[in-house]
């Protein structure tokens, strides 16, 4: 890329102490003889990469990865050990909204100082202030001291100054998980006509659906280095394929219930026409779910259900053998039933799959699997930013 | 600490002083008075104390003939009140900080400089209105003002050393400030404000009293808005070195220890 690089991060490494006794006072200080005993925890190792103008670069990683760290030594609050971040154009950082808000001071004046803090002049606050009342809808309560508002307002506030801060660059970090939804597509326009207007973003977070749709380019950190760096679609793929692993069980595995007459031993899950089970699809695939069964008796007219949630419970869809009419007068012994789904237009995200087997009322239960399987869709067609599913929406203007 | 940064955030500074100032007495009745009540009642119970229990005569005013406890006391009182006052809130200042340090980045002397600037603030209204009473007592102290002022200047750098170095020390072992509440209240009795040095027998301590560092600031305080007299080259010389030996070592600490603030807080 020729464009200009605006912000550069040469080989930094930052370590912490680990204090085993941290020694906060003199008298422990004292008594461990002036030595503190601690280990380096390194948590940023050797990281090197550029930012080049009107670029949205994305930074990716698990919890723990070093992200924050890497972010707060970019932002200037902390100092690397080793190596060197050099920052070219005015920088503006979103690490935490409000951050410098003091209670007992009005709107107007916390405007002020907040702004002064992210390092801007008199006159240049004196010139904007209009635009940032007018951005915070905050007209009527400018002049109240600041500890009287909601956190609601007082983030509108905070959001207002930081980004009328007008930065050339800016860096945010899960900035978008916060606040309301109408708060949350005015930072994400926000950010658009950000980028429209050229600046560059530096935009640190989990949120795989927003790297691969804002980003220009990414980086990948785990424990601290950089893994890989590049093209964001194809990083944040090899990403939930690595965090993912062979895990496909909720997190405390099934749990089963029911009289247990029949049960569910199995579950694959197919994608297509193939025959290898897989653990994750892509949006729009078709699906086929094999459930593998045992009975020791005959158990009659059982009905068996299907039922695919949001990780926060929220049933998707949950179809049983009956809805259609495919109830066998009776079934012993082993075997699988299949249930297939042409297009599955869930988005990208983790899901959990439940399953069932009843008698023909519903109301008996022989065989419940809370849990049964964890899967992932990733990244397919349809694409939407926002959801769990797609109704494969067609836009036309006139 | 660099002079580029500061200078980039100089309004920051300004902002901040203003809400030392407005904030403290935010919600008080009296509000702004209380700055003035403070030292006033201080100086009506050290001069019944000193009148009636220890039953003390004052020294006359060298040359100004003053014979007045009270105006000597004040005279010394006032400064070291922003000595004391500048040093314990700006500990305080950095440590309640914490939340902006981890998340900002921003100069973090201005949360110790802010609070100079605000007590300097009061030290000079405060002063104004112990000028005005020396008038009234017949002492023309007005005319002393410009030498004072520069003087003050030189405590204010004096104090900023200390604060500086208190405040960065008190990140790392939050019992700094409690020793320095007693350190300090040593110093205050070890430094010639609620008596004359000349009544101390003990030879070393009439010395550290009148030379030591705190002792050698009140002193020429005293002589200014007291005895009306200017200070001697000598004296000049050593306010001089104090002051700017406290800073540097201060600022040295400070500019040393500021970047492990954002992980120590």
């Amino acid at each position: 890329m020729s464009a200009e690089v605006v912000l550069s991060v040469d080989h930094v490494v930052k370590t912490f102490r680990v204090h085993q006794q941290r020694a906060n006072s003199l008298k422990q200080l004292i008594a461990a003889r002036g030595r503190n005993v601690f280990d380096e925890f390194l948590a940023v190792d050797d990281v090197t990469f550029d930012v080049h103008e009107g670029e949205v670069f994305g930074v990716i990683g698990q919890n723990g990865s070093g992200k924050s760290t890497l972010l707060k030594c970019m932002a200037g609050i902390l100092r690397p050990n080793k190596g060197s971040v050099r920052v070219h154009r005015r920088m503006g950082v979103l690490l935490e909204l409000g951050a410098g808000f003091h209670p007992d001071l009005t709107g107007r004046e916390n405007v002020f100082l907040n702004a002064a803090i992210l390092g801007m002049g008199r006159k240049e606050i004196s010139q904007r202030f209009d635009a940032i009342v007018d951005f915070s809808g905050l007209h009527k309560f400018i002049d109240q001291p600041v500890k009287t508002y909601s956190s609601g307002m007082y983030v509108r506030l905070a959001f207002a100054v930081a980004i009328n801060v007008d930065p050339q660059l800016l860096i945010v970090d899960e900035i978008l998980a916060v606040g309301d939804v109408s708060f949350q597509r005015r930072c994400m326009e926000k950010f658009v006509e950000f980028r429209n207007d050229g600046r560059t973003i530096v935009l640190v977070t989990h949120d795989m659906g927003s790297v691969k749709n804002l980003c220009d380019r990414a980086l990948w950190l785990e424990r601290g280095r950089a893994v890989d760096q590049g093209d964001p679609g194809g990083l944040v793929d090899a990403y939930t394929e690595r965090m993912l692993g062979g895990s496909q069980r909720s997190e405390d595995g099934p749990s089963r219930r029911g009289s247990g007459e029949l049960q569910v031993t199995r579950i694959e899950m197919m994608v297509g026409d193939d025959q290898a089970p897989v653990s994750r699809l892509r949006t729009g695939d078709a699906l086929r779910l094999r459930l593998h069964y045992r009975s020791d008796t005959s158990v009659p007219q059982p009905v068996f259900g299907v039922e695919i949630a949001t990780l926060g419970g929220v049933a998707i869809t949950a179809p049983c053998s009956r809805d259609v009419g495919m109830v066998p007068s009776s079934l012993s012994g082993e075997g699988f039933v299949d249930v297939s789904f042409p297009c599955v237009d869930l988005l990208p995200g983790t899901y959990d799959l439940h399953t069932s087997v009843t008698d023909f009322n519903r109301a008996h239960v022989y065989d419940h699997l809370q849990g049964a399987m964890r899967f992932d869709v990733m990244t397919g067609r349809p694409y939407e930013t926002g959801g769990i599913v797609s109704f494969r929406p067609e836009w036309t203007v006139s | 600490m660099s002079l580029r940064s500061a200078m980039a955030h100089r309004n920051l500074l300004y902002l901040l002083s203003l809400k030392e100032l407005r904030t403290r007495y935010k919600k008080s009745v009296l509000g702004w008075l209380w700055s003035l009540l403070n030292p006033v009642s201080q100086m009506l119970i050290f001069t019944v104390i000193f009148t009636y229990v220890f039953k003390q005569t004052p020294e006359p005013g060298n040359p100004s003939g003053l014979r007045n406890f009270p105006l000597y006391f004040l005279a010394g009182l006032l400064p070291w009140n922003f000595f004391a006052i500048t040093t314990s809130v700006a500990m305080g200042n950095v440590q309640s900080g914490a939340g902006l340090i981890r998340k900002v980045a921003f100069p973090h002397e201005h949360l110790v400089f802010s609070v100079l600037i605000a007590q300097f603030v009061t030290l000079l209204i405060e002063t104004a209105i112990l000028v005005v009473a020396l008038m009234i007592a017949g002492q023309n102290a007005f005319v002393w003002l410009p030498v004072l002022l520069v003087v003050y200047l030189l405590w204010a750098l004096f104090t900023a050393g200390f604060a500086l170095a208190l405040a960065a020390a008190n990140v790392f072992f939050h019992d700094v400030q409690y020793l320095w509440s007693i350190v300090s209240q040593v110093l205050f009795y070890a430094t010639p404000v609620i008596y004359f040095p000349q009544i101390i027998q003990l030879t070393a301590l009439r010395r550290f009293s009148t030379y030591g560092p705190t002792g050698a600031f009140v002193g020429v305080f005293h002589q200014l808005m007291y005895d009306g007299r200017a200070p001697t080259w000598a004296q000049w010389a050593y306010l001089f070195g104090l002051a700017v030996v406290a800073f540097a070592v201060g600022a040295a600490l400070f500019s040393r220890l500021s970047p492990r603030f954002a992980e120590e807080l």
